[in-house]
């Protein structure tokens, strides 16, 4: 099981080529040199698979359901064929002690260098009595396997910011995993769910360099995170022409125009949804008619209503002036901010929308 | 401050064809550069077409303009692959699609055999193997 990993893909069937083809997409994806990709495949082909710690604490299962059930199953199921998933309560046939072992052997056998990834948040509330597993809370639990872990992955907005547990009035006193680890590299990879490309996105780029990629002021990776949805969106072109849908039902939403009115919280939510999609390339959610809830950020829940319509630009933009416009001129001004903080970004995002629509 | 302010004038105005942005005429130039590259010292270049703002209309202009060549190479790995020569030798139109045949990354890959063609030794090593154990067994 041990031997280089594409001996093991070989063994399930996994072509040299097929591996190589993966290897360009992803490194196309997370904006590598196109000669990264082939690096990429070397040095993950040599690679031996690192064991991976996978902890759920207080989560609806929805992240796991996201990597497990993603569109190709040979392609994102490719790169937990590159990593030894040593335990994962929801995957893993063991239970109870069995189980408890499993993982204390992962963490005994690799200290040190297991990557440990992390969903849900942590509650604090009652000595954390809200979310144990064997007797123990999630507190405990998660402070023992991060001393011997090399980094942490905190996948999903609850374990990246406290997400849904933490929404007003916070009740079981969520927390995130960067609210209690401090001394351990930790990636953040908000979403509910995130995106299934963006978590192996992720394991590709430590496995490939041995490190985490370059990460936001929020710890979020910027190949991801980088551009908000409305830098991306296909519809942007109607919001810069003004043209907003006014109702879920009317005229401009048939037509397929901006839902900045609806509600949409695009312009302030940094995600890869405009370009990576979801359901394997099928749709997203504005292209299905629908606002962006805003789910990557943190306290998406409690951001003020999601159908109702961002009043001024929010924090990144800081435009004082259009501070009490709404709809179309507050578009404006948005699209104004953004021209002039990306600069040459207008002309690729059209290019993403025509080439979306074509699709 | 308009931009009339300041003494910038734009030489080589962009095409006025409907949906070009004028961002393919200097890829010609680059795709250029790296057969001189090739040429000179045998390595190889790939420019990312996803990566860059490039719209149909401008990767349609730049196909066109590369034309066809003699060889197109078609690979089933993970949905289907084109790795095709265009009329220009050396200069490969690659287009990765996925298993629902959606467009997933685009590249021009200027090599004298695109990588992905070029049977890896160790392949080619099992595959003898195989060969010498069916021979055996005859
Ligand atoms: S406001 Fe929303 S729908 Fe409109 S362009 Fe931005 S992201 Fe797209």
């Amino acid at each position: 099981m041990q031997g280089p990993l594409i001996d093991t893909l070989a063994r399930q069937g996994i072509t040299r080529r097929t591996f190589l083809k993966y290897c360009a997409t992803l490194a196309s994806m997370m904006a590598l040199p196109p000669s990264a990709g082939l690096a990429m495949a070397e040095a993950i082909a040599a690679v031996r698979r690192p064991s991976v710690i996978w902890l759920p604490f207080q989560e609806c299962t929805g992240c796991t359901e996201s990597i497990t059930r993603s569109h190709s199953p040979t392609l994102e199921g490719m790169i937990f064929d590159m990593i030894s998933l040593d335990y994962q309560e929801t995957l893993m046939a063991a239970a109870g002690f069995q189980a408890e072992e499993a993982l204390h052997n992962a963490m005994k056998d690799n200290m040190g260098k297991y990557l440990l990834i992390v969903d849900g948040s942590i509650p604090l509330g009652l000595d954390g009595a809200y979310s144990c597993i064997g007797g123990r809370s999630n507190l405990e639990i998660l402070k023992e396997a991060a001393e011997g872990a090399a980094a942490i992955i905190a996948m999903g907005s609850c374990a990246s910011f406290g997400g849904i547990p933490k929404a007003n009035p916070n009740p079981t006193g969520a927390v995130s995993v960067s609210d209690i680890i401090k001394n351990k590299p930790i990636v953040n990879i908000p979403g509910c769910p995130p995106i299934p490309a963006v978590i192996t996105g992720v394991l590709a780029h430590y496995l490939t360099f041995g490190t985490l990629p370059e990460l936001d002021d929020k710890k979020r990776p910027k190949a991801f995170y980088g551009e908000t949805i409305h830098d991306r969106c296909y519809r942007r072109p109607f919001y810069d022409q003004g043209k907003f849908a006014k109702t879920f039902d009317d005229e401009g939403a048939r037509r397929g125009w901006c839902l900045f009115e609806l509600g949409c919280k695009g312009p302030v939510t940094y995600n890869a949804c405009a370009t990576e999609k979801w359901n394997g390339g099928t749709s997203w959610p504005v292209e299905s008619g629908h606002g962006c809830l805003g789910c990557s950020e943190p306290d998406f829940w409690d951001a003020g209503g999601f159908y109702k319509a961002l009043s001024m630009p929010a924090d990144p933009l800081k435009i004082a002036s259009a501070a009490s416009v709404a709809g179309a001129a507050a578009g404006v001004a948005i699209s104004v901010a953004n021209r002039a903080k990306k600069g040459a970004a207008r002309s690729a995002h059209e290019t993403t929308g025509l080439a979306d629509l074509e699709k | 401050m308009s931009l009339d302010a300041i003494p910038v004038h734009v030489i080589n105005t962009p095409p006025a064809e409907p949906g070009l942005s004028g961002n393919a005429l200097p890829l010609l130039r680059e795709i250029s550069e790296l057969l001189r590259h090739l040429l000179e010292t045998g390595a190889t270049g790939t420019i990312d077409l996803s990566a860059l703002p490039l719209t149909p209309a401008d990767l349609e202009w730049l196909q066109d303009k590369l034309g066809e060549g003699e060889i197109a190479v078609t690979l089933q790995a993970n949905g289907e692959s084109t790795l095709n020569e265009t009329a220009c030798s050396g200069v490969w139109w690659v287009v990765h699609r996925n298993t629902q045949g959606a467009v997933t990354t685009q590249f021009i890959e200027v090599a004298w055999v695109p990588e992905l063609v070029k049977a890896h030794p160790q392949d080619v090593k099992i595959g003898q193997e195989s060969l010498e154990l069916l021979i055996s067994d005859l």
